[in-house]
């Protein structure tokens, strides 16, 4: 039978969310297209990894080696131009993180094998695969088809198909031989580094205060900083912020910063586009004030403003002051 | 250095370092700007002698800070104008690429979209959206161009005063038209800025839309486009700030008000319509037409008065670490003068003064006002609803 | 250090409004400001910033219309000593993969030390046109680049990672970095540096003088095919507060008290 490749994501001893989600979707796929859900996991020493996996997939293919420890595109690229080469899945799915843009394009290149990166949604038409994608900052939509082939690769969006839990599949293990032969020595892993934490914590924020490049001036960030006062909120922000500056980086919301979860999240001059959003979106309560009514903030939040926020933030402050006495 | 052949032709060699303008400056006592230090070491680059220490004038980024209120040019008593010199060398420093950031954002903002906030142009005359107006653009001739201004056109206060002023045209009866969507940065804070380049372009731009609509007069909201367009342009264009346009109105009897505005009211001469065009007095003569007002002065105001800190750039850009901004001085001195209104007749007095208010915590004390407001107050029928 | 430099010619759509064209295939783009791809933008500072420390030259190239000389100009304007345009009717409907390609034809005989691109471009955002690049050219790359040192004959550079985490990762020149925004601080370019800019030499090239046929570019030699844009369908949207700004916050104090957040 045909099988479909999920490659698990993991990361300091950890099997990355994306792993299931991609599972989830990948088991209604297989089911579809009668295919066998497949996960494929590099690694050292990934046995647990490989026992959870089993869970959500028909089989595991597990391929122990040291030099497979810490992520290394070219080393990855080999292992799994092999695994492809020889078993040709009709799909592979990897998620479009940074693990995934690092290895996804040159593999599909070196298979000689059609890939979309950065799929929001999937499905087979006949023989022909068909994803959504989403461009401008996710104020369109692509529907895009992939040159027709046997066997193709897509990236996922993280965050984006639900983890489901599933009767345990009772996958079978199988331990491939790595085909490393030599190491890799043009490029190394080094290490992890950790940017040191400054005083405020906005993981643990119960209310945050979030600005974007609306904002367009530090001077005015005052302005949003006393709305934050008055709520005793903590500020945040999206990343041009950050990238300016203006922030420091400990601040930032999103896929590259801080996943948040406060009670409340006042995203104000953000556009919302999902390196943002999969930062914020399980927030309890999300206000947006932004004065583009088609920003896509708008998607995710419970309430929204469409307005200049130099009017709304203001106004809004003094009214919390007034509640507050 | 093309740049320096630009500083070379102005008048910093006779400088005799009498100081009076860093003594006048406003931003001195809290900067590290110094005009009289920077003709001096304007004259050392200029020379083949080397200063000790050595001179990096690329590494004084004080040179943003100076709001180019002319202080400096006016009381020059050797006709140096240091002014010009710090425009000059702030070009020096961008062509370089150092400029601060925010600058950097709101010079491509009026590249890219016609103002210095970078919002697009199709919003540029929403403001006007429920109001009679005609627009040029659109074929609707008028002899009077209206020309608005990025921070009428775009900042929601500032707004309120584009709205007065046709408010008050409209009343007047007087036939004037907009350039709508089509109105693009007149260039005067990019001049400022010493973006040579760019405001060669918005130069080109303006003055092909003024022959392209066969436009003659031109009435600006803002003491900033009515300077650009008088001095800057290299052309004699018919140009008048609406403080002259409606002192003119006055004085031909043209307008009278029906309505008194009791009102003490003391007013903030723009230096961009003081110091820089000597109109000091088309102002007042508004505000003291209007029955009912009781108009005080600052101590220090006409040439003496001290600038708000909205023009050179100043409004996109902070002087690190700055703390006292003039405008919350002046607006202390305008309460202590006992007057329910500050006055004033530029946007951008109208938003660091309307700030200042806030941040001083005075709101209940006094309330800034624009002239055109003011008039347009007075000019309400008696049906109408006084604000 | 011999830095090229792949560049795109992208509209700004974060403040805009956006429409679908006719062909329902691509974007209105009439109304819209173009500008160079903000990622890349910092990828030609970081390329300037280098050559200005370690000597060398720099040179930009890009896949795109007459319009996308303003985007090259900016760069020459930045620093970058040559530029090359890349320009056919055939190109069009070219996917990341096709790009990269036509990429890949001009750069394999240029000499270079260094590929920089920006880690993904801002309107189709596909992330993919620097790592074909690399595999096509056989050299290693890094994405998500935040910092670069360079270090005799290597690279040591901080990739992001999700979560705030980076990972240090060391290459071996030649080498492709696909580099974030936060990178550096992209220096102002004046119209004075761009008007000096022109005299620096920008080339021309079309699909003969990269030696491709048809086939290889455009649609058919594309992993991917546009088969329709559409603004996404609403699935949730947010309550939208009506009213004059007091009245709206007014009501947003109301839902924050009913909440107990106040
Ligand atoms: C690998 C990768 C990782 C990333 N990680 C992150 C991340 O962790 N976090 C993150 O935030 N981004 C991240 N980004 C960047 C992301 O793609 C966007 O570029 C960014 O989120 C946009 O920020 P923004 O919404 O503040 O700016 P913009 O998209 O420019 O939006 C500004 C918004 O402000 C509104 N606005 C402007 N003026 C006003 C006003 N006066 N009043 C009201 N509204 C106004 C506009 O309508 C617009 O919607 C990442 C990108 C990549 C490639
Ligand atoms: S006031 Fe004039 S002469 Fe005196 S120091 Fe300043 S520039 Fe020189
Ligand atoms: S123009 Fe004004 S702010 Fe600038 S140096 Fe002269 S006095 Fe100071």
């Amino acid at each position: 039978m045909k099988e479909l490749f999920v490659l698990a994501e993991h990361r300091q001893g950890e099997l990355r969310d994306v792993t299931f989600e991609m599972l989830t979707k990948g088991m209604e796929l297989s089911q579809k297209t009668n295919a066998d859900l497949t996960a494929v996991l590099l690694g050292h020493n990934v046995q647990e990894f490989a026992k959870k996996l089993a869970n959500h997939a028909k089989k595991v293919l597990i391929i122990d080696d040291a030099r497979l420890e810490n992520f290394n595109a070219e080393a990855y690229q080999r292992v799994l131009f092999h695994l492809i080469s020889e078993r040709k899945p009709s799909l592979t799915l990897v998620g479009h993180t940074a693990f995934g843009v690092d290895l996804a394009p040159s593999l599909a290149t070196e298979l000689n094998l059609p890939l979309a990166t950065d799929c929001i949604d999937l499905k087979f038409e006949g023989e022909k695969l068909v994803v959504i994608r989403q461009v401008y900052g996710g104020k369109v939509n692509v529907k895009a088809s992939l040159r027709k082939s046997d066997s193709y690769i897509l990236t996922l969006r993280p965050a984006t198909f639900e983890a489901q839990e599933t009767k345990p599949q009772g996958g079978k293990i199988v331990k491939i031989a790595s085909p490393l032969s030599e190491d890799i020595t043009y490029k190394r892993f080094i290490e992890y580094f950790q940017p040191p934490a400054g005083e405020v914590d906005i993981a643990t924020a119960d209310i945050i205060v979030a600005i974007g490049r609306g904002i367009k001036d530090t001077e005015n960030m005052l302005v949003v900083e006393k709305l934050a006062e008055a709520l005793g909120g903590v500020l945040a922000c999206s990343r041009p912020i950050v990238d300016k500056g203006w922030l420091p980086n400990d601040r930032q919301v999103g896929t590259s910063g801080k996943i948040v979860k406060p009670k409340l999240y006042i995203a104000i001059g953000i556009s919302g586009q999902f390196q943002h959003i999969s930062g914020m979106k399980n927030s309890d309560l999300i206000i947006a004030i932004n004065k583009d009514s088609k920003a896509p903030i708008f998607r995710t939040a419970d309430y929204g403003v469409v307005e200049d926020l130099f009017k709304v933030v203001p106004s809004l402050t003094d009214k919390i002051l007034e509640e507050k006495h | 250095m093309e740049e320096l052949g630009a500083i070379k032709k102005l008048n910093f060699n006779v400088c005799m370092q009498c100081g009076k303008c860093t003594g006048s400056c406003p931003v001195f006592p809290k900067s590290k700007l110094n005009p009289r230090r920077l003709m001096l070491e304007t004259a050392y680059l200029i020379s083949p002698l080397t200063m000790h220490p050595p001179l990096n004038i690329y590494e004084k980024s004080e040179i943003w800070d100076c709001t180019t209120c002319s202080t400096c040019s006016y009381r020059c008593p050797r006709e140096v104008e240091p002014m010009d010199v710090i425009i000059g060398l702030r070009g020096l420093l961008l062509e370089q690429g150092r400029v601060p950031s925010t600058l950097g954002d709101a010079l491509e903002g009026v590249y890219k979209y016609g103002n210095p906030w970078g919002i697009s142009r199709s919003k540029r005359s929403d403001w006007a959206q429920d109001l009679k107006v005609k627009y040029v653009s659109e074929g609707e001739k008028a002899e009077l161009l209206y020309f608005v201004g990025c921070a009428a056109a775009y900042d929601s206060r500032a707004q309120e005063v584009a709205r007065a002023l046709v408010k008050n045209l409209n009343t007047l009866g007087i036939d004037f038209s907009i350039l709508g969507n089509k109105e693009t940065c007149c260039g005067n804070e990019v001049y400022s800025l010493g973006e040579k380049g760019l405001f060669e372009i918005l130069v080109e731009k303006n003055l092909s839309l003024l022959d392209q609509y066969g436009i003659n007069r031109i009435l600006t909201t803002s003491p900033h486009c009515f300077n650009a367009f008088k001095n800057k342009y290299g052309k004699d264009l018919a140009v008048q700030h609406y403080t002259q346009y409606f002192a003119d109105l006055i004085d031909k009897g043209k307008l009278k008000f029906p309505q008194r505005v009791e009102k003490v009211v003391t007013y903030q001469d723009p230096c961009f319509l003081g110091k820089h065009n000597d109109i000091y007095d088309e102002p007042r003569k508004i505000i003291e037409s209007i029955p009912g007002i009781k108009l005080v002065e600052l101590n220090l105001s006409r040439g003496r008065s001290v600038c708000c800190e909205g023009g050179g750039g100043r409004m996109w850009y902070d002087i690190p670490g700055e703390r006292g901004r003039l405008a919350e001085t002046r607006v202390k001195e305008a309460i202590d003068v006992g007057a329910d209104i500050l006055a004033v007749a530029c946007p951008f007095c109208l938003l660091t003064f309307d700030d200042a208010v806030k941040t001083t915590g005075n709101e209940d004390k006094i309330q800034v006002m624009d002239i055109m407001e003011l008039v347009a107050e007075a000019l309400l029928s008696s049906n109408e609803q006084v604000i | 250090m011999n830095v090229i430099v792949c560049v795109k010619h992208v509209p700004e759509t974060a403040e805009a409004e956006i429409a679908i064209h006719e062909s329902r295939k691509r974007i209105k783009t009439e109304d819209l400001v173009f500008d160079i791809n903000e990622w890349d933008d910092y990828a030609v500072e970081e390329a300037v910033l280098l050559k200005e420390k370690l000597g060398g030259s720099v040179t930009a190239i890009t896949v795109g219309s007459e319009d996308a000389d303003s985007t090259l100009r900016k760069c020459l304007a930045r620093g970058a000593d040559k530029a090359v345009r890349l320009t056919d009717k055939a190109f069009e409907g070219s996917d990341s993969y096709a790009i990269a390609k036509i990429l890949y034809k001009i750069i394999k005989d240029l000499p270079f030390d260094l590929i920089l691109t920006g880690a993904q471009a801002g309107d189709d955002g596909c992330a993919q046109v620097g790592v074909v690049l690399a595999e096509l050219l056989g050299i290693p790359h890094v994405t998500m680049v935040k910092k670069v040192e360079s270090v005799e004959g290597h690279v040591k550079v901080n990739r992001e990672l999700e979560g705030g985490l980076e990972e240090i990762v060391e290459a071996k020149l030649p080498v492709l970095l696909a580099v974030q925004t936060g990178i550096n601080e992209p220096r102002y370019i004046s119209i004075m540096g761009i008007r000096k800019a022109m005299k620096k030499e920008m080339k021309v090239l079309g699909l003969k003088d990269v030696g491709l046929t048809e086939e290889e570019v455009g649609e058919s030699g594309s992993w991917i095919t546009v088969e329709k844009m559409f603004i996404p369908p609403v699935e949730k949207e947010a309550e939208i507060l009506t009213g004059g700004v007091d009245e709206i916050a007014t009501k947003i104090v109301e839902t924050l008290r009913a909440k107990g957040l106040i």
